[in-house]
């Protein structure tokens, strides 16, 4: 009997299925980004002189999300004419998944050698960078640009998926996703990159373990990560691709039902997975905790980074992609390159 | 858009992903496009001609008003353009005062600049939040309509509806300024004035709104008057003209006000300028209330019929107009009169002819918003896509006062 | 005609005021988020009262009305009509078409109309909608089926809040 118990808190605990699956992945992931939505909802209200929502449940109606999710998820789907079906319905799953396979590589947190209850798996999960074992579904040195490209794939599913519904409203949007990805990469890559030559390592455990944040140790790549980040997961005021008032709901427009959860849910679990690693990388992550205190530090850091960026719909309004592309590349671009040089200025005489 | 080949088989060819050049169609359910249809041609991101699809909320009020006599007019004329009311209306009963040669008593007004000043300030304050939502700053939508909710409220005191109001009738106004709307209207403009600072921090200084508006649908000041453009819209392209001041009517003669011009022409001058207008109101409405002289609210040829006992019950404790049973028919002499006013979206005029029967022969309506679509039109042209919204908002073209 | 002045908008364009503005705008949306002005009535828990001369549904004193038939003339909307009811002509009204301009109370040589300030009401069918004079001459009292107490609240002008609730008498 304890033989099974033992087992099942093996595999339940296992990292790959722990962080994948429970923590911070599918489970808490799903259940905090409706809650992000919710407080989206919420404070939009707040700043509004609104109340938002409020029936459902108490609590300023908490549930609500809960409840327009289970609406949404049983709404007809509608295919519509002139699309290919099979593509249509599998089409918005690809954006969500590569929203979200990312966390596959990102560690969340170290393993020592006794007393947590993750140290079963240090030999298993162990990481020479750090001299420790990680917490991660497939730990690797080479995090720091791993997540990122995997993450770079999801801009090629959203065209398919607007492709796939064969309406021009969806099209155009795509259009400015593939031209927006161009800007957003480009920064979040440099932004990195300054981050990995002043910390010596492409480790995320490895700069979390130095104990210097990232934001300290280089503010301006914080600075440009975080831009990247609101972009990249369109975020106001960088909301261009889905904008309402223009392309309805860009490449969604066609999607009704669970479809649609899927469609929109995509650039939450995007945002949610950029602000795990943002946590990570600049806001010193888990340390000095280990296991799964350290875990639970690492998330609730990105959830005051998705919260605030959540809270960016009532400030702004959205730029046009032109100006999108123009600020980045004129304005950020120069702030990027400055960020490797005090990378590099940083990695040379302060981190060694 | 035609149905699309089996993707799996087609030739390369046949797909084309980017639309390089082509047309959406925008509207009419659509939640950028209001009551209209816009047929939009792309060249990649520009538009190349946008064509308006107007009609959608056509009802007919000039052909009804052939068929309704002169009284039954003032609530169907406030429906087009709902929201700005107060101007409909007035603009109405300037046209027929002048056919039945009525004064007005210096009284009403003044308290139809009142309620004109008040209906420009709402008006003004839903059509930044439609700019702004369009924009996406839902912020400035929800804070517009918020805002607009306290004129609405001193509105609804002073003439018994919130935005239906049927306030202007011919030789007057219907109910009286009171002590308490008096201190109503002094806290609402208190608050507005303290609420403008913060609309300048999260809208109109805003980083992201100033580039959306900044150098968009620029309109020269030529091109403005070439194009009809009225009220705002012509202000903000460096033209001066305001009927309030060319050809005054109700109390603008006796009332100090600017009008505030900006020397750009787009849309971000125009939203300046209604900003500033509302400011300017807010002025207006001040002097007002301080200067309003004592005296009846309607013209004495109308008053004397009211039944005395009435006139006391309601007139003098409540400051209640009564209608004398002359309203419910009457036949004004026959000729024809046109008339003028500013209405919050520019220059509304109204043509009346009589023809001495209870019915006008003909009634016609130059809405601003009318003569807005040629203007959208051309504004549109050679902007971008994500455009179209901005300098439809910024324009405040609103769908229901250009169809009639 | 006085001086005329065209303006113009300050188009200072320098990084650091636009950071400035960048930051004074998210600084006033937390201001409100922690701040909140709302004004939103929680409306079915929380009921207005309109003020005493609102335009709402309209009332007939049928004993006083003398059949005179100059609110079926002013209409505007044709929801007046006058009909035989009991041997006497009185005026009926039809909700569905009524604008609630007020013209009929105001015209009515005798005050035998009134206006109330009821506006919230729901009907099954639109002949519910048509009053004839016996369901005319009644105050408009509508019981609607709601869980718990309904809040009566008055609505005031506010300097600081725009709209301010204060419960009503
Ligand atoms: S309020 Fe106006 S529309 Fe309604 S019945 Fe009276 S006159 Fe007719
Ligand atoms: S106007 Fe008054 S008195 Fe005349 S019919 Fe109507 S309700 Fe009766």
């Amino acid at each position: 009997m304890m033989d099974i118990l033992q087992d099942i808190k093996y595999v339940i605990f296992y990292p790959s299925f722990f962080v994948m699956i429970i923590f911070p992945g599918l489970i808490a992931g799903g259940l905090f980004v409706l809650f992000a939505i919710w407080f989206e909802r919420k404070i939009a209200a707040r700043v509004q002189m609104r109340v938002g929502p409020y029936y459902v449940s108490r609590f300023g109606g908490i549930a609500q999300l809960l409840a327009d999710a289970i609406r949404v998820a049983l709404q007809e789907i509608i295919i519509p004419a002139g699309v290919n079906p099979t593509l249509y319905v599998i089409a918005p799953i690809f954006p969500l998944l590569f929203a979200f396979l990312p966390l596959a590589f990102l560690p969340i947190g170290v393993i020592p050698e006794q007393g947590s209850v993750f140290s079963a798996y240090y030999h298993s999960f162990f990481d020479p960078g750090v001299n420790m074992g990680v917490i991660a579904a497939l730990p690797t040195e080479y995090s720091l640009i791993a997540v990122l490209a995997v993450e770079a794939a999801y801009p090629i599913f959203i065209i398919l998926q607007a492709w796939a519904t064969n309406n021009r409203f969806a099209l155009v949007g795509a259009v400015r996703e593939a031209y927006l990805s161009v800007a957003y990469d480009v920064l979040i890559l440099m932004s990195v990159i300054a981050t990995a030559v002043e910390y010596h390592t492409l480790d995320v455990a490895k700069v979390v373990q130095s104990g210097i944040p990232g934001i300290v140790a280089n503010p301006l790549a914080a600075f440009v990560f975080f831009v990247g980040l609101i972009m990249a997961t369109s975020r106001f005021p960088f909301e261009i691709v889905e904008a309402e008032s223009e392309l309805v709901t860009g490449p969604a427009t066609e999607y009704s039902g669970l479809l649609f959860l899927l469609a929109m849910g995509g650039s939450y679990f995007g945002t949610y997975v950029y602000a795990l690693y943002f946590a990570a990388v600049f806001l010193g992550g888990w340390y000095p905790l280990s296991g799964f205190p350290g875990a639970v530090i690492l998330f609730l850091k990105a959830a005051v980074i998705v919260l605030f960026s959540v809270f960016l719909r009532s400030v702004y309004g959205r730029y046009r992609i032109d100006q999108a592309l123009r600020n980045s590349w004129r304005l950020l671009l120069p702030v990027a390159l400055a960020s490797i040089v005090l990378g590099i200025v940083g990695g040379w005489l302060w981190i060694r | 858009m035609t149905a699309q080949p089996n993707v799996f088989t087609m030739d390369a060819t046949q797909i084309d992903i980017v639309p390089i050049e082509g047309e959406l169609n925008v509207g009419p359910q659509h939640p950028g496009s209001g009551h209209l249809r816009i047929y939009v041609k792309l060249n990649g991101d520009i538009i190349e001609k946008a064509e308006l699809d107007v009609g959608y909320v056509h009802r007919s009020v000039e052909k009804l008003a052939e068929v309704r006599n002169y009284m039954h007019l003032i609530p169907l004329v406030e429906r087009p353009a709902i929201l700005d009311s107060i101007h409909m209306n007035l603009g109405y009963i300037l046209a027929l005062e002048k056919i039945m040669g009525v004064d007005v008593p210096d009284r009403a007004q003044y308290l139809r600049s009142l309620a004109a000043e008040i209906n420009r300030i709402a008006s003004h304050l839903y059509g930044t939040g439609i700019l702004a939502v369009f924009l996406g700053h839902s912020t400035g939508f929800m804070w517009g309509f918020g805002d607009r909710e306290v004129w609405v409220e001193v509105l609804q005191a002073l003439t018994g509806a919130r935005v239906t109001n049927s306030y202007i009738i011919p030789g007057g106004v219907r109910r009286d300024l009171t002590p308490t709307i008096k201190e109503m209207i002094e806290k609402a403009i208190r608050y507005q004035r303290k609420r403008i600072p913060e609309w300048k921090r999260i809208f109109l200084n805003n980083p992201n709104i100033r580039a959306r508006l900044e150098n968009v649908g620029v309109m020269s000041k030529e091109q403005a008057i070439a194009w009809g453009a009225v009220g705002p819209n012509l202000r903000g392209s460096g033209v001066y003209y305001d009927v309030r001041k060319f050809e005054p009517y109700a109390a603008y003669d006796r009332l100090d006000f600017e009008i505030p011009v900006y020397k750009e022409g787009d849309a971000y001058a125009r939203v300046h300028v209604r900003f500033n207008e509302i400011e300017e109101s807010m002025k207006i409405i001040e002097q007002i209330i301080k200067e309003i002289p004592q005296g009846n609210i309607l013209s004495d040829r109308f008053f004397k019929q009211i039944p005395p006992t009435r006139l006391k019950k309601h007139y003098e404790t409540h400051g209640k107009i009564v209608f004398p049973g002359y309203y419910a028919s009457f036949r004004p002499p026959k000729g024809e009169a046109i008339s003028r006013v500013e209405a919050a979206r520019g220059e509304l005029v109204y043509y009346l002819n009589s023809d001495g029967s209870p019915k006008p022969y003909r009634l016609r309506m130059v809405t601003p918003s009318y003569r807005t679509i040629y203007v959208f039109e051309q504004l549109a042209k050679g902007a971008r896509y994500a455009d179209l919204v901005a300098i439809y908002g910024s324009l405040d073209y609103f769908p229901p006062e250009a169809d009639r | 005609m006085d001086q005329v002045k065209i303006r113009e908008y300050d188009k200072n364009k320098n990084p650091f005021r636009l950071f400035g503005a960048h930051v004074a705008a998210v600084g006033e949306g937390i201001k409100h988020a922690i701040k909140p002005k709302t004004i939103t009535l929680r409306y079915p828990d929380v009921s207005m009262t309109l003020p005493t001369n609102y335009r709402g549904m309209i009332r007939l004193y049928k004993d006083v009305c003398i059949g005179c038939s100059l609110c079926a003339m002013i209409c505007p909307a044709d929801a007046m009509k006058m009909t035989t009811w009991e041997g006497k002509k009185l005026p009926q009204i039809n909700y569905g078409r009524c604008v609630f301009c007020g013209f009929c109370v105001d015209v009515c040589p005798v005050d035998a109309l009134r206006e109330t300030r009821v506006h919230d009401a729901a009907f099954q069918s639109r002949r519910e909608l048509v009053f004839n004079p016996d369901k005319f001459n009644q105050d408009f009292d509508q019981t609607l089926p709601v869980k718990g107490t309904v809040r009566k609240v008055r609505a005031v002008i506010d300097e600081n809040k725009g709209i301010r609730y204060v419960p009503d008498e």
